[in-house]
């Protein structure tokens, strides 16, 4: 399934770390436990709310499409009206940096790469070296089947979306971190996961990895080279350019459907 | 009438009111291979889907070891002991031979337990072994289907249901699987075999259930059947 409620997750988190501090009151350190926490439960909110209904039925790819960017709205507008339009600054971080060869780099920005990657490398362990990682693999590619070997489909569905919620808002409130908390914070890194994802493939975790990796250090240079205007454009050009090319993704290998 | 591990009574089913199947009585006996015929698209892999809980019965009831199974989902009667070899495999492309496997111990707490189970599915179909860490969608017709039968016996389910084994494949293909049916019935497996070419499947069936329109039409050992070779042939057109 494609979630795009994603992005408004990953503000979400943002919002739910600053919250744990300024609205209720809890150490800053907190601010982490408590989004990871809140992350989870929307995603199972998501699950018992609308997914749940929509196994099973026909054209389940687009209702869940349509059905999650309407919860994104209502997630946004939640926000909106809880924390109100204007940035505000997220109180978790670490403060000082280091020089680098006459750069200067930020204690937080080698947190957020340190933590990106322990969680990538985390995510892969789980998916592919774990029991439950392989049912929602199988779940993943054939419902069916994995239906006739006992797995619970619905039970899968549940856990994959609280884990999306939880990492979303792990990656909201690093996000927030270098840059401020706004309701549509979001945004942003929702339409570079979608480029990243219909360039790798969708379902490709793997291709979905290379290719985060290769469209940022693109991202970067053309922004360093040419301007930070042209960044968008080209990527979403290579979108285009890619689905003509290889409609199943540049990583991705097309399953043949056998009668 | 005793020992009998699975029954129909009077089981339809269909799909959006359009009836397939219409009234199905059937029963399988425990350590038998009972084959189940019929021309295509006349509901035998719909017979299968239903004991499997994929469609649920509109009319009848389904018994599995006297416990009744209409109102299970597909997970509790894989867990009650069916396992089902759907038609097309229905492999997971994606994953390794090993990983499609272990999928099929998923209900198997264990981790030593399903690694005992892998390894006697390794030794009844070798070349799995051989193959182990190759994605299921690089493997050949012959060997995929090698692979479901695999999956579908490390469930360990008690009954297993086999969807034309020998669908879209080699001569040479149909022989191999054969071979290993022939060795899972002198194991004792009950075994409920769906084809559409009779000359195989009367080679290990115990009893045959002919289907046409959703009905059973015929019942019977397939030597009763064997007079009768011209007309089946004709029926079923080869």
């Amino acid at each position: 399934m494609l979630n795009m409620a994603q992005g408004t997750l990953l503000t979400m988190g943002g919002y739910a770390s600053y919250a744990a501090s300024a609205n209720l009151g809890l150490p800053i350190f907190l601010g982490l436990p408590f989004a990871m926490i809140v992350g989870c439960l929307i995603g199972y909110l998501m699950y018992f709310g609308f997914v749940q209904f929509m196994i099973n039925q026909p054209a389940f790819d687009t209702s869940v499409i349509i059905a999650t960017i309407g919860f994104a709205i209502i997630l946004e507008n939640v926000i909106l009206k809880i924390w109100g339009a204007y940035p505000l600054r997220q109180p978790l971080g670490i403060a000082g940096g280091f020089f680098l060869g006459g750069v200067h780099i930020p204690y937080q920005n080698v947190l957020i790469a340190a933590v990106s990657v322990i969680g990538m490398l985390l995510v892969a362990w789980f998916v592919s070296r774990t029991k439950l990682g392989r049912a929602i693999r199988a779940t993943s590619q054939n419902q069916e089947a994995a239906q006739l070997m006992g797995v619970p489909v619905r039970f899968i569905f549940a856990q994959v979306l609280a884990l999306a919620g939880f990492l979303a808002a792990v990656s909201g409130l690093l996000l927030s971190t270098i840059t401020t908390l706004s309701p549509t914070m979001g945004y942003d890194p929702m339409i570079k996961a979608f480029i990243i994802c219909a360039i790798a493939g969708l379902g490709n975790i793997a291709g979905a990895l290379y290719a985060a990796f290769i469209l940022g250090v693109l991202e970067a240079s053309i922004q360093y080279l040419f301007g930070v205007r042209f960044a968008l454009p080209t990527m979403l050009l290579l979108v285009i350019v890619g689905l003509i090319w290889r409609p199943a993704g540049v990583f991705g290998r097309r399953t043949v459907t056998r009668l | 009438m005793s020992d009998s591990l699975l029954d129909l009574d009077g089981v339809s089913a269909g799909y959006a009111g359009r009836p397939v199947l219409r009234e199905i009585s059937l029963s399988v006996q425990s350590g038998l291979v009972v084959v189940i015929l019929g021309p295509n698209g006349h509901g035998k892999t719909t017979l299968l889907r239903c004991i499997s809980g994929l469609v649920k019965p509109t009319a009848g009831i389904i018994r599995f070891d006297g416990k009744t199974l209409n109102r299970h989902s597909s997970e509790k009667i894989v867990k009650l002991g069916i396992a089902h070899v759907p038609q097309g495999d229905l492999l997971f492309p994606e994953m390794s031979v090993r990983d499609n496997l272990l999928m099929g111990a998923y209900l198997c707490a264990s981790a030593e337990d399903r690694q005992n189970r892998l390894e006697k599915i390794y030794a009844l179909l070798p070349k799995l072994k051989e193959r182990w860490e190759q994605m299921a969608n690089s493997l050949s017709g012959g060997e995929r289907r090698m692979l479901a039968i695999g999956r579908g016996l490390m469930t360990q389910g008690r009954l297993m249901l086999l969807d034309e084994p020998s669908l879209g494949l080699a001569p040479v293909m149909i022989d191999q699987i054969y071979a290993v049916i022939n060795n899972l019935k002198a194991q004792g497996k009950t075994i409920v075999l769906v084809e559409e070419h009779p000359k195989r499947a009367f080679e290990v069936a115990d009893l045959v259930y002919l289907l046409e329109d959703g009905r059973i039409i015929w019942q019977g050992k397939p030597e009763d059947m064997t007079g009768r070779q011209k007309m089946l042939d004709a029926y079923l057109g080869g």
